[in-house]
């Protein structure tokens, strides 16, 4: 049910997630933000269950802190998937984490922004887009072909609102609120929050 | 036989050194019952219908069929109640119906669903009975120690976070427990939904039990942030009574409190049935 969707461009990284949370059926609250900063320049999106998801955040995020104060020095985005990867896996024979991530994050020293696929098995994968939930479904494709190394800006949010157009024109559970946010040398900053209506012609209203 | 009581105890002790309260919550050591996979035990004897379909997905270890698991599932869980609380610009209104139902039979009608945690902060019930109430209990033990420790009120983000860890270190146990944390504070008005899966969410307004969806209805139509506070108490008290016509485990009495810089207060109980007649009553009066 959550819809994430992210990918890699020039010197940033967009990550996308519904802002929808519910409880089977009902959609409980409207605004709620799926993706969590670990630090100044990394993002872990979230998506599964509420409370595993918050939990395991934070678990994270402290972590990272935790390293940060110790050691006078920040991570990599790599070292992070890494560390949350094996957290996942040491824990899904225990009491499983049902959370599905995307790691995305800047580092400073290559200059470059990265995107992890982190499942709640403990699987993980560098990759250049990709997405969670029944979003990955539609915006596969969309991805695979329309995505390029070292896209502007403008051109990745289009490509952006691309893929969320079709999750809410195809996907039959409503996701029509999602938060665009992007990382760059700058840090983490919100894009838009876009509200989708593939009724209207004019499709995309922009919510602030 | 594990008990909660012992492993909560644990919580409750302090050395003069803490001045904190972090200390004491996070060694909070479970106490397992002594055979293999404790977790799957409590599975098996407490049988959510989620649970059962969602650790099919996920537990890759559970060899149980899920015919034999739902047989042997002599516990189950229920949410059959309407609460609702939402906070507006004067304060937070709270209203709950009164029924407890177990199965097709009424078991009462004049239950508890509001439990104070201290003088600014109620909690409501949904769910498990048993569950809330010592959760909610404990809740208001810990903030009162908070409060004696650091010498300032517990903020609602605070209480909420608190039972958001414990509930979340009983998750796979059976615990049925979907509350609402609402109180006013430095921030002012706050509400805060708890669930025995692990979730808090900060929201405006929130609806818990099986009458939630009629009550979201009325509810939504009529909710403004800038109410005045006896339209605030009627909307809550309508959006109950509309849960109570449509759903047959809600009912018994409606009891509406109000929170606001001064503590909570008890505006009214009345009953159920005979409020919706008053309104029908009320509205042919008008219509003349």
């Amino acid at each position: 049910m959550d819809s994430l969707v992210g990918f890699v461009g020039k010197n940033y990284v967009l990550i996308a997630g519904d802002t929808n949370a519910g409880r089977s059926i009902m959609r409980l609250k409207d605004d709620f933000d799926k993706l969590v900063p670990i630090d100044s320049h990394k993002i872990l999106a979230k998506s599964g269950e509420i409370g595993d998801g918050n939990q395991f955040c934070n678990l994270i995020i402290r972590n990272v802190s935790l390293y940060r104060i110790r050691n006078e020095t920040e991570l990599t985005t790599k070292s992070v998937a890494h560390y949350t990867r094996r957290q996942l896996a040491t824990a899904i024979r225990k009491n499983p984490y049902s959370v599905n991530l995307l790691l995305g994050g800047y580092d400073k020293k290559d200059q470059k922004g990265s995107l992890y696929y982190l499942d709640y098995l403990g699987s993980s994968k560098k990759i250049n887009y990709g997405a969670q939930g029944y979003a990955a479904l539609f915006v596969g494709s969309i991805l695979d072909r329309f995505w390029k190394e070292d896209l502007d800006f403008e051109d990745g949010l289009e490509l952006m609102k691309k893929c969320l157009r079709e999750v809410e024109k195809r996907l039959i559970i409503g996701t029509r609120c999602f938060l665009i946010k992007m990382i760059n040398s700058d840090g983490i900053s919100v894009v838009e929050k876009v509200m989708i209506n593939s009724k209207n012609k004019n499709e995309i209203e922009e919510e602030n | 036989m594990f008990t909660l009581g012992s492993v909560l105890d644990n919580e409750l002790k302090s050395t003069v050194e803490d001045f904190s309260f972090e200390t004491n919550f996070s060694t909070n050591q479970l106490m397992l019952p002594n055979i293999e996979k404790p977790f799957e035990f409590a599975q098996s004897i407490i049988g959510l219908e989620k649970d059962l379909q969602e650790n099919e997905n996920q537990l890759m270890f559970h060899q149980q069929k899920k015919e034999e698991r739902k047989e042997r599932a002599l516990i189950k869980g229920y949410k059959g109640t309407t609460t609702l609380a939402f906070i507006y610009e004067k304060g937070t209104v709270i209203a709950v119906d009164s029924r407890a139902t177990s199965g097709q039979y009424i078991a009462s009608q004049s239950v508890q669903k509001v439990v104070p945690i201290n003088s600014y902060m109620l909690g409501t019930l949904a769910g498990g009975a048993a569950d809330c109430q010592f959760f909610l209990a404990h809740l208001g033990r810990i903030c009162n120690l908070y409060e004696l420790r650091n010498n300032e009120t517990i903020s609602v983000a605070a209480a909420s976070k608190l039972l958001n860890n414990i509930l979340y270190s009983y998750r796979n146990y059976g615990l049925s427990v979907g509350s609402m944390i609402c109180g006013y504070d430095t921030r002012g008005p706050q509400l805060y939904y708890i669930d025995s899966d692990g979730s808090r969410l900060k929201n405006s307004l929130f609806s818990v039990g099986s009458g939630s969806p009629f009550a979201y209805g009325v509810l939504d139509a009529g909710y403004r942030w800038d109410l005045s506070k006896e339209e605030a108490l009627d909307l809550g008290r309508r959006a109950i009574c509309a849960a109570t016509f449509k759903d047959s485990y809600s009912g018994g009495t409606i009891k509406v409190y109000h929170i606001d810089e001064n503590g909570w207060v008890k505006i009214s109980d009345d009953d159920a049935s005979e409020l919706w007649y008053e309104y029908e009553k009320k509205e042919k009066k008008e219509k003349k």
